[in-house]
């Protein structure tokens, strides 16, 4: 038997197949997400000022320290570097009003991620949306902070408001009416004030037009489809045409960021196309419910979360069509 | 502006880079006969062939080594030599396996045995084409190697109306069929009226990608010259998206017909064959020429010169490699076949093999390397599987053990085409997961029934 001249430092490695894949990775993914809301959420420190910047660097902080925690107490692999956790934690922040205490952002991120996604096995196995799930325990532990820790814009931007904390148009709309809400947003900016971010609100959810501009680059990387986001507003339209001022809810509040970012997170969104409208519709309508008769201003973070409970119902009842036979040949 | 419809498959698929411009422009090249051949006694689906040589015998290149027994073929001398001792070898999927092994001896009284044209080809009845077929060794080209007279050769009790000829190569990097098309339509498609007078059909149908619209226009001409009358003969010019070639993705987008799941193409009254296949058939025929060498592209990033070679079946890879400037030092894998449904090989002291159609040289890391993450429900491997079947929910049982459940989610059906594992963000060995669900499934299902 004739040996062959194999001689090679190493060896040979073997794989199962296929042998090519595309580059994109989970990580990949979640690092372009962050990258892709890096605008609004600089928007939003050069509006709100560096009280903003705290907000944010210690939401990321605490959901990333409790996913470094919580894989470890779990003895797993760290999943840090996946990019996820700082997503939540900036997703959060983004959520957040930017004159909210530190420490609780970082108490915000790391329950966020530590009871929404840690708990349930870690990435992929979480029912509910982490970022949301710390919102909704800040909402529940520090109601007056997270409702009246909204700033106006810095005073060399926008128009000159009375006080220095005032309601966002949504609440002004909620308290006080049609009028309130349009004198907020009426002066020099009006509704291009509404969309550039010259006006009281969350960190993130100040500027429409930056939270587009990061949706536009996923969109345009196939990291999203406008599925999801299409039904939000669809069903948000719907509702809120009740109230005469649905132009109003659909470019105020965090319903772009809660749409394109919070309710097309994979894990918490079904997997079909089909199931994704029936998903977004529900959101919308949701929201709009909650905003119209519910008990707060803003709607689209508790619209999300029950949405949430929805999906693997939505998963088991919309499956792909098999291919199958069309009967016998022509 | 005028779109161009082309036919395809319904749902799926995915667009892999094709990486085929390092060889589609190079012509198959005859590689001379390399010092050794061993030839594994199993290179196709079915019964391994009996060796009727032994230990110092000399052969000529074209004389039958091993007879085929039960559902097997014969296997022929691919040079001219002596025998050495039968043993046991490195094979490509068998780890180890029985192989005839040819030194090379140079000697006029040895030359290759001459294969003259029969004259009365054309007009041979259906059981000597069939057997003469089955005698060259002939077996499925494609990469699946299953014996070709087997394949036409009809239950008794199916009717079909078609041939569909296997053009599409929709396999990243190789180019073997696509250069065999342009050199040699003739015999592609006198072996296509051959075979579709053995099945009796006269509706021939080719399926070519569209990044391979010359091979469709010559395919085309020979066609209009070489159709017989009364013969509906065409080339049609299919999307280029994997796995167009696959029989069922074809079938559909030629005829419109969906075979039913674990059935074959017969069922819908079609019979698939490679362009590769249809030469192969073609010599057996008409000149009773055995299946003795077969063109493999040999390319990717880890090979210095890539190639499309004619290359003597049971030629070691470390030889083929060398006559195309060695690998390069960055080479990791190689991979016999094409990069989708190919297989990683361990070593080079590897015979070429009848269903060898590439070998593909790797550079970098491999997809699985560096592990795999969780499943996190993004959707991609339901929107490409080009049937509709769901490898997240397969795979997220099967980690969980539960492979009874694994059934509603079609892992079954699944026939490995790696469109899942593509785009899968998680890196999750979805065809594995697929694979490991599938032969429980299967094993449940005899222990039932013997039951």
């Amino acid at each position: 038997m004739s040996e062959i001249p194999a001689a090679r430092p190493r060896p040979f490695v073997v794989t199962p197949g296929p042998h090519l894949r595309v580059s994109e990775t989970t990580s990949s993914i979640m690092w372009w997400v962050n990258a892709s809301l890096a605008p609004a959420a600089l928007w939003g420190v050069v509006v709100f000022g560096p009280r903003a910047f705290a907000v944010i660097i210690a939401s990321m902080a605490g959901a990333v320290a409790a996913e470094w925690v919580g894989t470890a107490a779990m003895r797993r692999r760290s999943t840090v570097a996946d990019g996820s956790a700082a997503c939540t934690g900036l997703l959060l922040a983004l959520t957040l009003p930017p004159l909210l205490p530190a420490w609780a952002a970082f108490l915000g991120g790391a329950f966020a991620t530590l009871f929404g996604k840690v708990i349930f096995g870690g990435l992929g196995y979480n029912l509910f949306n982490p970022a949301l799930i710390g919102r909704a325990f800040l909402m529940a532990s520090f109601p007056v902070a997270m409702t009246s820790g909204w700033s106006n814009p810095r005073p060399w931007f926008g128009p000159h408001l009375d006080a220095v904390t005032t309601p966002t148009p949504l609440a002004a709309l909620k308290e006080y009416g049609l009028e309130a809400a349009a004198r907020l947003i009426s002066g020099p900016g009006g509704v291009t004030g509404l969309a550039l971010g010259f006006r009281p609100g969350s960190i993130g959810e100040v500027s429409v037009l930056l939270v587009a501009l990061g949706a536009g680059v996923m969109l345009a990387r196939g990291i999203i489809h406008l599925t999801i986001p299409l039904s939000v507003f669809a069903g948000t339209a719907l509702i809120t045409s009740f109230s005469g001022a649905p132009l109003l809810h659909l470019l105020g509040g965090g319903l772009w960021l809660g749409a394109f970012y919070m309710a097309t997170d994979y894990v918490t969104s079904p997997a079909m196309r089909s199931g994704q409208v029936v998903f977004g519709l529900l959101i919308g309508v949701l929201t709009g419910v909650i905003r119209l008769w519910g008990g707060y201003p803003e709607g689209i973070c508790y619209a999300i979360l029950i949405a949430n409970a929805v999906v693997p119902a939505l998963n088991l009842w919309f499956r792909p069509r098999r291919v199958v036979a069309m009967g016998s040949p022509s | 502006m005028h779109v161009e419809h082309l036919k395809t498959f319904g749902r799926g698929g995915i667009h892999p880079d094709p990486h085929k411009r390092a060889t589609a422009g190079l012509p198959i090249e005859d590689v001379p006969p390399p010092m050794e051949v061993r030839l594994p006694l199993q290179q196709h689906l079915g019964d391994p062939a009996v060796p009727i040589v032994k230990k110092g015998d000399l052969v000529r290149r074209g004389q039958k080594i091993a007879e085929g027994e039960g559902t097997g073929v014969p296997l022929h001398a691919s040079i001219s030599g002596k025998v050495k001792p039968i043993d046991r070898h490195p094979h490509p999927t068998l780890v180890m396996a029985p192989a005839i092994v040819i030194a090379r001896v140079d000697d006029p009284d040895l030359a290759p045995l001459e294969f003259p044209v029969d004259p009365g080809w054309r007009e041979l009845p259906r059981e000597e084409m069939l057997e003469r077929i089955r005698e060259a060794g002939v077996v499925g080209l494609g990469g699946a190697a299953f014996p070709t007279y087997r394949k036409l050769q009809l239950p008794p009790d199916v009717r079909v109306d078609t041939l569909v000829v296997n053009g599409a190569e929709c396999e990243p990097y190789l180019t073997s069929d696509y250069r065999l098309m342009l050199a040699e339509p003739d015999a592609i498609v006198e072996g296509a009226v051959l075979m579709a007078r053995i099945i009796g059909v006269k509706r021939v149908l080719f399926g070519v990608e569209s990044d391979k619209r010359d091979a469709a226009r010559v395919l085309a001409g020979v066609i209009r010259r070489l159709a017989p009358d009364g013969y509906e003969m065409r080339v049609d010019v299919v999307e280029t998206r994997y796995p167009q070639g696959a029989e069922r993705q074809l079938v559909a987008a030629l005829t419109g017909r969906t075979i039913p799941p674990r059935a074959l193409p017969y069922a819908v009254g079609v019979v698939v064959q490679n362009v590769a296949t249809a030469s192969a058939v073609y010599d057996a025929v008409c000149r009773r020429r055995p299946l003795l060498d077969r063109v493999v592209t040999v390319t990717g990033p880890g090979i210095a010169e890539p190639r499309n070679l004619r290359v003597p079946l049971g030629m070691l890879l470390s030889e083929l490699v060398a006559r195309c400037g060695g690998i390069t030092d960055d080479a990791t894998r190689i991979i016999a076949g094409g990069p989708m449904m190919g297989r990683a090989l361990p070593r080079l002291d590897l015979p070429v093999t009848k269903g060898m159609n590439g070998l593909v040289l790797l550079t970098g890391r491999g997809p699985f390397e560096d592990g795999y993450g969780p499943c996190i429900q993004c959707g991609r491997c339901l929107e490409v599987c080009p049937l509709g079947l769901e490898p997240d929910q397969v795979s997220v049982r099967v980690e969980a053990g539960k492979l009874a459940e694994t059934a509603p989610y079609g892992a079954e059906e699944c026939y490995e085409c790696g469109s899942c594992t593509f785009v899968c963000p998680s890196q999750r060995p979805l065809v594995q997961f697929m694979q490991v669900a599938k032969s429980a499934l299967r094993r449940a299902r005899d222990t039932r029934s013997v039951a």
